[in-house]
């Protein structure tokens, strides 16, 4: 969906992209992460056509978005880092606004608005000023504008930014139905727990430079091959040797009392390995599927990256 | 025709209460206007009270909030919203100019139809040549705000982001525009032509109008992306110069008159348009790539307006060989200055770049104002009071005293250390 070359976005004295090559698979939900600087939203907004970049090439559902900037706006919605609302509209002007500015029909207008408060629980705040809104409400009402046209892809800076938890749920759960509805989001965050639960992708970046693009969530939990945690209830010496030995499995880290490992089998050969365990007289606590998180993923990304430095 | 834009500003500008209040308040005015001297005709008053309420409303006020319709999307962070909308440049453009003013000219209208009222009723002339150029003069002024505001957008400087460029054009607007002429006017002489005034008038109005209007549009097309080419920037430099010539002294020439609308835009674009080292890495990597199509849309408009001022200097020479007498003494300009003119911009436009390409570019502008003015008038004057009156010429060769031909090789030394300048900038500045 999102296919980007050679990138490179300088500001005055700093290069804020440095070449920057990936793409971004139509239908996922990819984690933009990297500390602050490393040029996160520099890189949302040359994807949104708003920024001018040095060299490089973007192209978004086969156009290029330098050439018909436009023409790209109209299938994408950009949720900005410091966003603005019109503080004396109604939400559901405010709304309505956004329907009509991204060309849609006068007649689909109100369904657009009626689907969309609906969509972003705000139904029963249409007619309140958008500047009488908590920020939570608020933070709803701008992605409600970015979404309102159905836009192909939707990026999103710091979307829950300031919001308390209980609204980051109903935001992953939105984010989640609008990644069913057929969606690309891209997602940028420093709270890398929240975008786990939603991300399908990562893309690393730091110092400009792209440090992974890679998928989450199938590479381990494939049911041919997954990370498994192995917890002792009492240590045992002999348990990293028994393991290595052990053909389907790939010892990842172990000590006398756990151990992460890739197992290649299925369900049932998981059990077996349980039982030969048991059998050789481990005190097995547990044993089961461990998912690395996003924030693992990231810290072990910039780790290779520093190793690769030095 | 739907205008998303524009019904957005109908929605923020109208109220139930402001509705009843404008007319309500102008009908009151208007009474209070005709009941203020019986001894005088009534028509006559209201006809002048209409004509200053529409300039209050439409022009004042109506140039206050133009001048809010970009500042205020800024200010409020909701401009990436509009640039990412699926509007045109022009759809944006009218809706802006007009929605932002729509109650000035809901007021406005009313304040017009008083106006042909009553100037019919008082025997005025030329009274529906007078209400048009009423509206285009308002319209000059909104458009032209809110060129300004976008095209100066990306300077940092707080009072430039709250609008302050608009007030200092709202404010020159109202000092120096003389006031709208009320009474019999003699006819305008223009290009050996004598032109009513309320019809000359009402043509420069619609004419300006028009090219504010243009210039908004181009500046919307910019802000949304959509690249245009810098031919409307001299070629609006030609138009005044035309325009302006119009009126000269016979002694005077269009050439002359060309090199200094030329140079002035020049200036006025070079100290308004973003100049960073980026910007012109940028059109480096496009002329290496021969892509001159995206090197045209990405060039600053100041060397356009440069470039003409170096014709028009040479069209001034040309045009004054062997008839010293076409430029007499009474003209401001020996035509033999007119190369140093254009060499003196050039140089300027050098100091410019020299400061813009530092690694702290911010205060560039602010710098070379500063040293310009060191170059132009403190070091001269110093020189002027020690009696080196060579040196004095050195730093601004326009002296009677000296050869008005020993101005060009002396500024073009000026030029060559500010080429140089720039040069060595660049290379300190790429070897970093």
């Amino acid at each position: 969906m999102i296919e980007i070359s050679g990138l490179t976005f300088d500001y005055p004295g700093h290069r804020a992209l440095d070449d920057v090559t990936l793409s971004v698979a139509g239908g996922s939900v990819t984690a933009l992460v990297g500390p602050n600087g490393a040029g996160k939203t520099t890189l949302m907004r040359c994807i949104a056509g708003l920024e001018t970049p040095l060299e490089g090439r973007i192209v978004v559902d086969g156009m290029d978005v330098v050439e018909q900037p436009r023409e790209v706006h109209r299938i994408m919605g950009y949720l900005s880092d410091f966003f603005g609302l019109y503080q004396d509209l109604s939400v559901a002007r405010c709304l309505e606004y956004a329907a009509a500015a991204q060309g849609l029909p006068d007649d689909d207008i109100p369904d657009a608005v009626a689907r969309t408060a609906e969509r972003l629980d705000l139904a029963d705040k249409l007619h309140r000023l958008s500047g009488d809104l908590s920020r939570g409400q608020r933070q709803r009402v701008a992605i409600g504008q970015a979404i309102i046209h159905q836009p192909k892809v939707l990026l999103l800076d710091e979307p829950a930014s300031g919001l308390d938890p209980e609204a980051r749920a109903s935001l992953a759960a939105l984010f989640r139905q609008l990644q069913a509805d057929g969606m690309t989001l891209l997602v940028s965050s420093h709270i890398l727990a929240e975008l786990d639960e939603y991300s399908t992708h990562m893309l690393a970046l730091r110092d400009g430079r792209m440090l992974e693009n890679r998928t989450l969530k199938s590479a381990h939990q494939t049911d041919e091959h997954r990370l498994l945690r192995l917890d002792l209830a009492q240590p045992d010496a002999r348990l990293p040797e028994w393991l290595k030995a052990h053909a389907q499995v790939a010892l990842k880290e172990a000590t006398e009392s756990h151990a992460e490992f890739d197992f290649r089998g299925d369900l049932h050969a998981q059990a077996a390995l349980l039982k030969a365990l048991v059998h050789e007289g481990y005190a097995v606590s547990s044993l089961a599927a461990h998912k690395e998180n996003l924030q693992q993923s990231y810290l072990r990304s910039v780790a290779a990256h520093l190793e690769g430095k030095q | 025709m739907s205008n998303p834009e524009f019904k957005r500003n109908l929605w923020l500008s109208f109220s139930t209460h402001r509705l009843a209040a404008m007319p309500a308040l102008l009908a009151l005015t208007f009474l209070a206007a005709a009941l203020a001297d019986p001894q005088d005709n009534v028509a006559e008053r209201l006809y002048t009270a209409s004509i200053a309420l529409f300039i209050f409303i439409v022009w004042l006020w109506g140039a206050r909030n133009a001048n809010a319709a970009i500042v205020d999307e800024l200010r409020d962070k909701t401009w990436d919203q509009q640039r990412m909308s699926a509007l045109s440049p022009w759809t944006m453009t009218w809706g802006k100019l007009f929605g932002s003013t729509s109650f000035n000219w809901y007021g406005g209208a009313m304040c017009l139809v008083v106006v042909a009222t009553a100037g019919f009723a008082a025997g005025k002339p030329d009274v529906l040549a007078n209400v048009i150029s009423l509206c285009a003069v308002g319209v000059t002024l909104h458009a032209a705000l809110i060129a300004l505001n976008l095209h100066t957008s990306q300077f940092e400087s707080r009072v430039i982001q709250r609008g302050g460029m608009g007030w200092l054009v709202i404010i020159l607007v109202f000092m120096f525009m003389p006031a709208f002429s009320l009474g019999d006017q003699k006819p305008v002489h223009w290009w050996g032509m004598e032109i009513g005034h309320a019809l000359f008038w009402l043509d420069t109005a619609l004419l300006f109008a028009a090219c504010a209007t243009f210039a908004a549009w181009r500046v919307v097309c910019n802000a949304l992306q959509v690249r245009t080419r810098p031919w409307a920037w001299p070629a609006f430099a030609c138009l005044l110069s035309a325009y302006l010539a119009g009126f000269a002294h016979e002694d005077a020439s269009l050439w002359l008159i060309g090199l200094f609308v030329s140079v002035a835009m020049s200036y006025a674009a070079l100290f308004t348009e973003p100049n960073t080292l980026l910007r012109w890495r940028k059109l480096r990597l496009l002329q290496q790539r021969g892509d001159r199509r995206s090197w045209l849309e990405h060039l600053p408009v100041w060397p356009t307006t440069l470039a003409l001022s170096f014709a028009f200097a040479l069209m001034v020479i040309l045009t004054s060989s062997g008839t010293q007498s076409s430029y007499s003494a009474a003209s401001i300009l020996q035509p033999q200055y007119a190369q140093t003119v254009a060499l003196m911009l050039l140089r300027d436009a050098c100091i410019l770049l020299f400061f813009s390409f530092a690694p702290n570019g911010k205060r560039a502008v602010g710098a070379t104002m500063l040293y310009l003015l060191v170059l132009n008038m403190l070091l001269p004057f110093l020189a002027e009071v020690a009696g080196l009156e060579t040196l004095r010429y050195f730093f601004l060769p326009f002296k009677d005293s000296f050869d008005s031909w020993s101005s060009v090789p002396v500024m073009a030394v000026h030029v060559a250390i500010a080429l140089w300048l720039v040069r060595w900038r660049l290379r300190k500045v790429e070897a970093t």
